[in-house]
């Protein structure tokens, strides 16, 4: 079965909830697809929310990363939201960074975020 | 009648949902519905084996006490039939003894050839974390440290598998992760650029093996071009 996951626009701003394995395919799926809707909706904001993911390794932190990069080239800004305590302990000590990402709590932070931004 | 099901039931209300319940006596079978004064020792054993993993896996806190109150339940029941049989305290004490000695004897398996492998190893890395005790936060990173360690048979060595095995010694309880492949091994000058940090992969990523050692307690790598890589290393719990 072909997975997609689903990308959803807020005003200007674009959401995506990652509630699955991401894995080399998907990931670029993802990427390519973010572009586009980045281009078509001329979205100012992207913002991935991660809550459900319990694991981020150095290969999910470098898809992140690489998402939040071309999100930027396109003229958007990238948020990532919901990363877990834990997670967060675990990347710090991994030494992995999150640096071409914004980060935020919770989805209504990042959205208030960016509309400052906008304003 | 006093059952196994009905006493363990009532200890275990309020603090493991009912659904869950319902599976854990599913996996116990027939022991569930036998009175609990014609349990044999060896029932009390596997009963009890079953609840303790259980109890630790979904039991939010208390998992300790909440075991010593299924063994009583259990060991008293036994006691008020037959008198000579060891009070409820010590056949608490033997049967997680049993299981300890069990769980450290054990080694789990995983193989690993494809994306979907990755998954399930760190599932059962984790589940496995939490049944032997390590942290919340210690149970991520060893989720964590074996998605990295499957990640790099998957892609660089095409298969292999992760091995999980319960530690115990006089350094405390542990879990011991061992990832081992036949792949192409890793020669003298790649591994100068990993430890460096100047490696960089076809994938992008060549972070994995520097990431992990920082999360764990004890390292070894063992890789030789052509002699395939072992990846030994272990968790220890917090004292």
């Amino acid at each position: 079965m072909e997975q997609t996951i689903p990308i959803i626009q807020i005003r200007n701003c674009l959401l995506v909830s990652i509630q699955t394995e991401l894995h080399d395919r998907l990931a670029l799926d993802l990427q390519d697809s973010l572009m586009e809707r980045v281009r078509v909706t001329d979205a100012k904001g992207v913002i991935l929310d991660v809550s459900a993911v319990e694991v981020i390794d150095s290969y999910i932190t470098r898809i992140l990363n690489d998402i939040g990069k071309s999100v930027r080239f396109m003229g958007a800004e990238c948020y990532i939201v919901g990363i877990r305590p834990a997670v967060a302990m675990t990347l710090i000590e991994m030494g992995v960074e999150l640096d071409s990402v914004n980060t935020a709590l919770s989805l209504d932070l990042a959205l208030e975020k960016l509309e400052l931004l906008q304003s | 009648m006093k059952t196994v099901e009905s006493e363990i039931a009532a200890i275990l209300a309020g603090t493991i949902s009912a659904i869950t319940q319902r599976s854990i006596f599913n996996r116990l079978g027939s022991l569930a519905a036998l009175p609990v004064s014609q349990l044999t020792a060896a029932d009390r054993l596997t009963v009890m084996n079953e609840l303790e993993n259980s109890v630790r896996l979904f039991a939010r806190r208390n998992s300790g006490e909440l075991i010593a109150s299924c063994a009583r339940a259990l060991g008293a029941g036994a006691q008020a039939t037959n008198g000579n049989s060891p009070a409820g305290g010590s056949v608490a004490a033997q049967a997680a003894a049993g299981a300890a000695a069990q769980a450290a004897a054990a080694t789990k398996r995983f193989p690993i050839e494809q994306e979907k492998d990755i998954a399930t190893a760190r599932l059962e890395a984790w589940s496995e974390s939490v049944r032997i005790g390590l942290s919340k936060f210690t149970s991520v990173k060893v989720a964590t440290a074996v998605s990295e360690l499957a990640r790099n048979i998957v892609f660089y060595a095409g298969k292999g598998a992760i091995e999980l095995r319960a530690l115990r010694d006089d350094r405390g309880s542990g879990l011991q992760i061992t990832a081992i492949d036949q792949g192409p091994g890793i020669d003298a000058k790649k591994l100068q650029e990993i430890w460096g940090g100047t490696y960089k992969s076809a994938r992008g990523m060549g972070k994995g093996l520097v990431a992990v050692k920082k999360l764990v307690d004890e390292f070894n790598l063992d890789t030789a071009p052509g002699r395939g890589t072992t990846v030994t290393c272990v968790f220890r719990g917090e004292r």
